[in-house]
């Protein structure tokens, strides 16, 4: 006779348990033995600090991105980042990072098709190599603003360290000085112009929160441009003047501080 | 007249464009190359409109070939922090790109 049942198991003051059901106490008695086979593997959210708690849906989902994405395996940590966790309507996407012990291009593919076809909705997916995204998290302000909020599957901290990699931040800068020169969309500025906020904030040490780097756009640009130039719409010709101003003046300081060490 | 002015333009912007998809070529680890391929993409956008202007010939062709070979050539030896495997690939760049523009 085959005698089963599904519990969760709880915690324990010394080892965690599963406790056989009152009803079954006949069934399974002292002495018998059983077997404990893992059918489902919990999901838990882990909080950044500065994150306030989450709708129940959308903590809802995120259990579902990350059991969706277990279940197929190859990843280590699975971050949401971006403006989902941040704005309630405003987002236009699902910004997912995931760790991994290698990089193929092959398997980011796959992933993002699997999840567009699991969930119907819009995703930016950024698989990066554990030993890349060590290195980033102490070099890159953008991957340090990014993971300025979060939830991750698994428990982390993310190192203060830092480290000023002078040609990774020249990389960083190519646009913005293109930008000085050719005329392309406005959300290109938007962009642009908030890297350099960020990186100018990680070349003096400041605390690199998106949040913060947001508010600090808006009050560079006033909020109706910021609003519109984040949402890519057109801008008249001395609007793209004012904006070149101000790149150009974040670039002299950027190459100051970098220059000064 | 109009058509040395385009050509100018056209050979500035491919040349940018061109720099930042090699970029995202020869520094394919940076977590960011991707981005800049679609950078790269969006100055390619732009040059198109500048192509759209004109019917070129063949010794326009030709033109647009050598301007945009030097310009991307100083691009790349300005930029010290992309990997020197630029100048590898920055030849077969350009006669893809030529290519799609239906300039080669």
């Amino acid at each position: 006779m085959l005698v089963k049942f599904k519990k969760n198991v709880s915690k324990g003051s010394r080892f965690n348990q599963v406790y056989i059901p009152k009803d079954m106490e006949s069934l399974i008695e002292v002495g018998d033995e059983v077997e404990v086979r893992l059918v489902k593997k919990s999901v838990m959210l882990h909080y950044s600090k500065n994150l306030k708690k989450l709708t129940n849906f959308k903590e809802g989902l995120i259990k579902d991105i990350f059991s969706f994405l277990n279940d197929i395996g190859g990843t280590n940590y699975i971050f949401i980042v971006g403006s989902f966790l941040t704005e309630k309507i405003g987002y236009n996407d699902i910004d997912i990072a995931i760790v991994a012990d290698e990089k193929h291009k092959d398997f980011e593919e796959s992933l993002y098709s699997k999840l567009i076809e699991r969930f119907n909705l819009r995703f930016h997916l950024l698989l990066i190599e554990e030993n890349e995204f060590n290195r980033l998290l102490k070099i890159c302000p953008l991957t340090k603003s990014m993971l300025s909020r979060f939830i991750c599957n698994k428990e982390i901290k993310i190192p203060e360290e830092k480290y000023v990699d002078n040609r990774h931040i020249k990389f960083l800068l190519m646009m913005p000085y293109d930008l000085l020169e050719v005329k392309l969309s406005s959300r290109s500025f938007f962009d642009s112009i908030r890297r350099l906020i960020t990186i100018e904030k990680f070349l003096k040490n400041k605390i690199l929160d998106i949040e913060c780097i947001n508010e600090e756009l808006k009050k560079l640009l006033t909020e109706r441009m910021y609003n519109k130039i984040k949402n890519n719409e057109n801008i008249e010709d001395n609007s793209i003047l004012t904006l070149r101003k101000i790149i150009k003046s974040k670039l002299s300081i950027i190459e100051r501080l970098l220059k000064n060490g | 007249m109009g058509k040395n002015k385009d050509i100018n333009e056209l050979t500035n912007l491919m040349a940018k464009a061109l720099r930042h998809k090699i970029g995202s070529i020869v520094n394919k680890d940076e977590l960011y190359a991707s981005k800049y391929a679609k950078d790269a993409e969006s100055i390619m956008a732009e040059a198109e409109k500048v192509l759209l202007r004109q019917n070129w010939n063949s010794y326009d062709e030709t033109r647009i070939k050598e301007q945009l070979r030097i310009k991307l050539q100083k691009e790349l030896e300005q930029k010290d922090f992309l990997d020197n495997k630029k100048f590898e690939i920055m030849d077969s760049e350009i006669e893809k790109a030529l290519k799609e523009f239906d300039l080669g």
